[in-house]
């Protein structure tokens, strides 16, 4: 199993709500918020939990993303995601 | 006896074969379908996008003061300046950018290996005993005026035959999917009109 981006896509018209469900759902699936958009979210999970991700009821489609270099502000996302992740990271002291 | 070569031609390979290859490529269409339909959920989510953030930096010398709010003066009366810094922020105006032409491109799949194995295994056991046995006895008896005699055999055969026949046969199908660059034909063309210099207009596609 391994760690992919996935672009999650809101069913219906966006909605506060229905936004932070997802992203709490997102959550429950050991997965990180890398991005909320009104059409939907990206983040990244495990591929194993794209049918538990897909089975939430504000969720339309689940479906694979790449960062392309040669994209428009391709490195302004980057640092956008890396800075969304390193939020949600649990650093543990050591034992 | 048993007959490998029947056994392995009774096999179903060919039907085994289109049954992985059928389901192999509704799994493709669906995959696609699903692609396609991120494209456009990726071409149609779009973003505010801040080309640049100018900050200016500007000299901004100013009187230290005391606590009483009047100037601080050195030993020759003169007040006290340091140099401070003035940041000036001007922001680019924004426009809208599609996560397309952003850089976020949908993950295309295909199935670049598939592998279909049998295994079959036939054992075949006989056994077979025989046992034979035969006696003869002769008893005769003589007297004066009678005679008599009798001769008696018999014969016991018996015969066994065991024989067992089993095959036992298992099969595994395993494909791999990888992804791949999303089709040409699937994405959208970008073109770049750079007409900052209205006397060089450059265009290149990506």
């Amino acid at each position: 199993m391994a760690m992919q981006m996935y672009m999650v896509a809101f069913n219906g018209d966006f909605s506060q709500a229905a936004s932070r469900a997802v992203q709490h759902h997102l959550r429950q699936c050991n997965g990180f918020t890398l991005m909320v958009m009104k059409t939907g979210i990206i983040a990244a999970f495990d591929d194993g939990m794209v049918p538990i991700v897909q089975s939430h009821p504000d969720v339309k489609l689940v479906g694979g993303v790449t960062l392309s270099p040669n994209g428009f502000a391709a490195d302004r996302l980057q640092r956008i995601f890396a800075e969304n992740l390193a939020r949600q990271l649990e650093v543990k002291a050591a034992e | 006896m048993p007959n490998v070569g029947a056994e392995l031609a009774s096999v179903p390979f060919g039907k085994m074969i289109y049954d992985m290859a059928s389901a192999i490529a509704r799994s493709q269409v669906a995959l696609d379908k699903a692609s396609i339909q991120l494209v456009k959920v990726l071409a149609n989510t779009t973003f505010d996008y801040v080309p640049d953030v100018v900050e200016t930096l500007m000299p901004n010398p100013r009187q230290v003061k005391g606590s009483n709010g009047q100037p601080i003066l050195n030993s020759n009366g003169d007040p006290i300046v340091v140099t401070g810094v003035l940041v000036q922020t001007d922001v680019g105006t924004s426009f809208p950018l599609t996560l397309l032409q952003a850089g976020v491109n949908p993950t295309f799949y295909a199935f670049t290996n598939s592998t279909i194995e049998v295994k079959m295994s036939i054992s075949s056991t006989q056994e077979s005993s025989n046992t034979f046995s035969a006696g003869v006895s002769v008893t005769a008896s003589a007297d004066f005026l009678f005679a008599s005699g009798s001769v008696t055999s018999h014969v016991n055969f018996s015969a066994a035959n065991k024989y067992s026949y089993s095959v036992t046969g298992s099969s595994s199908m395993s494909t791999t999917l990888a992804p791949v660059p999303p089709p040409k034909n699937m994405m959208p063309r970008f073109f770049l009109v750079n007409a900052m210099d209205p006397a060089k207009v450059t265009i290149s596609q990506s």
